[in-house]
C-alpha cells in the first residue's frame, strides 16, 4: 500500500509518512478507525473525513491561499497523498535567534493574520489552528503555508470562526511566551482580510470571556 | 523512452514514457483508436497539455491503482490514462480534450507495466514521428487550453501554481 515510507508521525486517528510518489516525496496521511465505535460505521466517517480534508484543501488553494497541494486521495485505504511541504513550523521558528525578532514575528504574523482571513472568507473553518499547524516553506525564504485540515470543515457561522481564532490563542499563549504583540498583529492582519472581522473579532472577545469563566470555575 | 516506478504498486510494472514530434500518421492512430484496435496497447495524450511529467505520472498512477481495485471508469487502462488527466468526470469530453486528434503532431505515449525494449519497439513501430527524451520536450503549450480545461484562476501566473492547481484538479476528480 505505502512503499518506502518513513513514518514522521502517529497520532490518535492519522499517521503521517513521507514517501516517494511520481518522482517526488510526498506526504502520505493515512486516518484510521478509532476501535471503539461500530465498524461499518467507522468506515463511513472515516471516510467522510478524508473527504472533507481534502476538499477544504482543495478549496484553499482554489483561493490561492498556501496550502498543500492534494496529489491523489484513495478513499480505499483512507489515504491523503499531498504535497510535502520543506521547511519549519511557526512554532519551531520562534524559538531561532530570527524567529524571536520582532521583525521576523512581525512579518509573520502578518502572513498568518491574512491566509487566516482568506481562510474564513471562503466559509472554511480549520479547526486545529496551532504554531505546529502553520508552516514556514524553505523554497521561499519562509512564507507561510497552512497545513493539517484534518478537522475542518465549511461554516458560514461567525461563533465557528471566532473559536478558531482562539483556539490559535491559546496555542500561542500556553507555548510562546511574551507573543502577544505578535498575536495582536495577527488579528490586525486577519481584520484586513476577512470581510466578517467586526462580528468575528467581537465574537472572539464573547469567546474568550467564556473561556475565562470555564477555567474559573476549574 | 523514460520509465518511472509506479510507486503505491511496485509489482505492476513502471510507467514507460515515449514522446513523439513530427507525427505524421495521427489520422490513421485516431481511426485506430475510434474503431477500438485492440492492437494498440498504449495511450496518446496531446502533449501540448502536458505541463510536467509529474502530470501523467499522476494520472497514469491512479488508472493503475483503479485497475487493481476493478474501478475503472472507461474500457481500457490506456483510456483511463487520458481521462485521469482531465479534472471533470465526463468521459467522452475528457478523451476528446487530452486525447489525440487527427491534426496532432506531438503526442505522448504512455504504458503501464511490460518490458521496456518491447514497449519502446512496439510504440516506435506504430507512432511515425521523431522519438524524444521526455526532457527535450520544450514545445510551447497550449495555455488556453490548459486555463479552460483545468479552470485555472487568471490570478494564477506562475508555472508552479499552475501546475499546482491542474494537479489539484486531478487529485479531486474522485472526490468532487
Ligand atoms: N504537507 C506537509 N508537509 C510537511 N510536513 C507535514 C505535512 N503535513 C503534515 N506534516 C508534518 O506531520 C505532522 C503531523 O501532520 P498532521 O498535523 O496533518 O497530522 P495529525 O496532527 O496527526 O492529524 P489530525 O490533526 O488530523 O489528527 C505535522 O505537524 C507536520 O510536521
Amino acid at each position: 500500500m505505502i512503499h518506502n515510507a518513513q513514518l514522521i508521525k502517529q497520532g490518535a486517528e492519522a499517521k503521517v509518512y513521507l514517501a516517494p510518489f511520481c518522482q517526488r516525496q510526498a506526504i502520505i496521511k493515512e486516518r484510521f478507525a478509532k476501535a471503539y465505535r461500530h465498524p461499518t460505521l467507522d468506515k463511513k466517517l472515516t471516510s467522510r473525513r478524508v473527504v472533507q480534508e481534502a476538499r477544504c484543501l482543495n478549496r484553499c488553494q482554489k483561493a490561492l491561499i498556501d496550502t498543500p497541494t492534494v496529489y491523489m486521495v484513495d478513499l480505499e485505504n483512507s489515504l491523503i497523498y499531498m504535497e510535502y511541504i520543506e521547511g519549519i513550523s511557526v512554532r519551531e521558528f520562534l524559538v531561532t535567534a530570527e524567529g524571536e525578532t520582532p521583525e521576523a514575528q512581525s512579518r509573520v504574523a502578518k502572513e498568518i493574520g491574512t491566509a487566516l482571513g482568506k481562510m474564513h472568507n471562503i466559509e472554511v473553518v480549520h479547526g486545529d489552528l496551532t504554531t505546529s499547524n502553520l508552516m514556514m516553506r524553505k523554497e521561499t525564504g519562509g512564507s507561510v503555508v497552512l497545513i493539517d485540515f484534518g478537522l475542518s470543515y465549511v461554516s458560514n457561522l461567525i461563533e465557528d470562526k471566532a473559536v478558531d481564532l482562539y483556539v490559535l490563542e491559546r496555542a500561542f499563549t500556553s507555548t510562546h511566551p511574551n507573543t502577544e504583540v505578535m498575536f495582536a498583529q495577527i488579528l490586525e492582519a486577519y481584520g484586513e482580510s476577512s470581510k466578517a472581522a467586526k462580528l468575528i473579532l467581537k465574537k472572539l472577545e464573547d469567546v474568550r470571556m467564556r473561556g475565562r469563566k470555564r477555567s474559573m470555575l476549574g | 523512452m523514460e520509465s518511472f516506478p509506479i510507486d503505491t504498486l511496485p509489482s505492476v510494472g513502471d510507467i514507460h514514457l515515449a514522446c513523439f514530434t513530427g507525427v505524421r500518421n495521427a489520422a490513421d492512430l485516431k481511426e485506430r483508436l475510434q474503431v477500438q484496435d485492440k492492437s494498440l496497447t498504449f495511450a496518446m495524450v496531446e502533449s501540448n497539455l502536458i505541463m510536467d511529467v509529474f502530470q501523467i505520472l499522476l494520472a497514469a498512477t491512479k488508472a493503475a491503482q483503479d485497475n487493481e481495485s476493478g474501478k475503472l471508469k472507461t474500457q481500457t487502462l490506456s483510456s483511463e490514462i487520458v481521462y485521469n488527466l482531465s479534472p471533470t468526470n465526463n468521459i467522452a469530453e475528457s478523451l476528446k480534450r487530452f486525447g489525440i486528434t487527427e491534426d496532432t503532431t506531438s503526442l505522448i505515449a504512455v504504458k503501464i507495466g511490460g518490458d521496456p525494449d518491447e514497449v519502446l519497439e512496439d510504440m516506435s513501430n506504430t507512432v511515425d514521428g521523431n522519438l524524444i527524451s521526455f526532457s527535450k520536450l520544450d514545445q510551447e503549450k497550449d495555455m488556453e487550453k490548459l486555463r479552460k480545461f483545468y479552470k485555472i484562476d487568471p490570478k494564477v501566473t506562475d508555472d508552479k501554481a499552475i501546475l499546482n492547481w491542474i494537479i489539484g484538479g486531478i487529485a479531486m476528480k474522485n472526490v468532487q
